[in-house]
């Protein structure tokens, strides 16, 4: 079983400067800081959780923020779980699309990236790395994805859902072309909506943190339409798209109307050679978590079967955070389930197809 | 975490009844069972501690209160402080003692009856008797 999202954190973003280029050092040390002298430089969001964000029972009983002490992460998720892989996706490091400068927002993104792999990459060969970059600084972010990407951990790029623009336009294609490059799939995980990334959804700020939280899946709509229609996948067959955290129930719908009027007004992205659908099932990923629960359960797997959902869905579980899916709780079709909790994320970031228990069980020693 | 066995006949003593203060807790595991013992306003209450949304740790999460409307539809009251359960993991609201969810009628996590016998906090985990209406 592969967990497509686990996040990793620290107690302090202070972990980060010796890390940090010379030049913005001090900008962590000294600078201003949104959140007291540990916060991570970022815009926060407008919607502040009123329980906090992180599951209770996941204080480390070492002391420290949650998914911050291995061990108890292994207790709680990876031993408990049984889990093949974890994907980790930093935890406040791809808030880095929300700062204005693009220059600070890049160093921070190469000094979170030194870092997990510097602290937690080496720690278990289960722990797969997803490199943080900031799409806001295009050339940057490219850059980076050559600089580290090649290494043997790393699995996948993330960025958040939150931008300044939708992620097909032009304007983020060399991040594209590297990720293309480097055979790497990039992710947009919910997040950043704050800061420069003014527009978390099309209504406008909505009000309370559920109802932004639940109306959040709208950006992935976005992404995917966007990335979709210019041809992402066309002129950088090498690449994918993996939606975390964003739902699963809209895509069907979303498919069928971007096919429909596709297929009307084709000549306006000449350069597509099939419909979104036939692009979306073969470059796109999604992971499941949080799953929606319809009071049918069949209503979600007949809407997504019809799009080839089963290839298309990664489980996850968001560890540590408060809207937690468990793997032994989480109801997936029969047939559905070596595909969504495995197969497709060991396809999708090419992870050996069997791994004999005994190796997997002294990973972490 | 105590770990304890029941008695032959479902029942468990949980810790003497002054071990606990106000707004307190014990968690038990009992054979493979897990429950969260509370102790609110001199009065003790045993839910299962798995929570029944999702199955999330229910007895590992704030006591605490919550909010309802005020009278006049935008207002905030605050109520029932130390009476509300917040899962661990979701944050779905219980009620301590009956475990029944806030805000769904439908869903209620289990309740175990307490007693003090002789000082002692005696849980009874026998499953409910089915009552005719």
């Amino acid at each position: 079983m592969i967990d497509c999202d686990v996040h990793n954190g620290w107690d302090s973003a202070r972990v980060l400067l010796p890390y940090l280029d010379r030049s913005f050092r001090d900008y962590l040390d000294r600078g201003e800081l949104p959140g007291g002298r540990d916060s991570f430089p970022h815009g926060h969001r407008a919607w502040l959780h009123p329980e906090g964000y992180m599951r209770y029972d996941t204080l480390p009983p070492s002391g420290g923020a949650p998914a911050t002490d291995y061990a108890y992460m292994c207790e709680q998720l990876l031993d408990r779980y049984d889990l093949d892989y974890a994907i980790l996706l930093g935890e406040e490091g791809m808030e880095v699309s929300t700062l204005a400068n693009p220059y600070y927002a890049s160093a921070l993104a190469r000094a979170h990236n030194d870092w997990v792999l510097d602290t937690w990459a080496p720690l278990d060969d289960r722990l797969r790395i997803s490199i943080t970059v900031a799409p806001q600084d295009p050339e940057g972010a490219a850059a980076e994805i050559r600089r580290v990407g090649g290494h043997p951990s790393v699995s996948q790029v993330v960025v958040t859902s939150g931008s300044q623009r939708p992620y097909g336009d032009p304007f983020f294609h060399p991040m594209w072309e590297a990720a293309s490059e480097m055979r790497l799939p990039i992710a947009a995980h919910l997040g950043g909506q704050g800061g420069v990334n003014a527009n978390p959804t099309g209504t406008g700020p909505p009000t309370f943190y559920w109802e932004t939280h639940a109306m959040l899946c709208e950006t992935g709509m976005g992404h995917l339409a966007s990335v979709l229609a210019h041809g992402v996948f066309e002129r950088y067959p090498h690449t994918r798209l993996v939606l975390v955290e964003c739902g699963v129930a809209w895509l069907p719908a979303v498919l069928w109307r971007l096919d429909a009027d596709y297929t009307a007004l084709r000549k306006e992205t000449p350069w597509l050679k099939r419909l979104p659908s036939e692009y979306a099932h073969e470059f796109v990923r999604v992971t499941t978590q949080p799953l929606e629960r319809p009071r049918n359960p069949d209503a979600l797997w007949t809407a997504l079967d019809d799009i080839g959902g089963r290839d298309m869905l990664m489980f996850a579980s968001d560890y540590p955070h408060w809207d937690f899916d468990d793997p032994f709780t989480t109801r997936f079709p029969a047939e559905w389930r070596d595909a969504v909790l495995d197969g497709n994320a060991r396809a999708l970031y090419r992870l050996p197809a069997a791994r004999p228990r005994e190796e997997a069980a002294g990973a972490g020693a | 975490m105590r770990v304890l066995d029941s008695d032959t006949d479902g029942r468990v003593t949980a810790c003497r009844e002054d071990e606990l203060g106000d707004g307190e807790r014990l968690l038990l595991k009992v054979g493979r069972r897990r429950i969260g013992l509370f102790r609110v306003d001199g009065r003790f209450f045993a839910l299962h501690g798995v929570c029944p949304h999702a199955g999330g740790a229910l007895c590992e999460g704030p006591l605490t209160g919550t909010t309802r409307t005020a009278d006049d539809f935008f207002g905030f009251e605050y109520e029932r402080e130390g009476r509300v359960l917040r899962c661990a993991w979701h944050g779905w609201e219980f009620d301590v003692e009956s475990g029944q969810s806030l805000a769904d009628p439908g869903l209620r996590a289990r309740s175990y009856p307490v007693r003090i016998d002789d000082g002692a906090v005696v849980i009874d985990l026998r499953p409910p008797r089915r009552t005719t209406t």
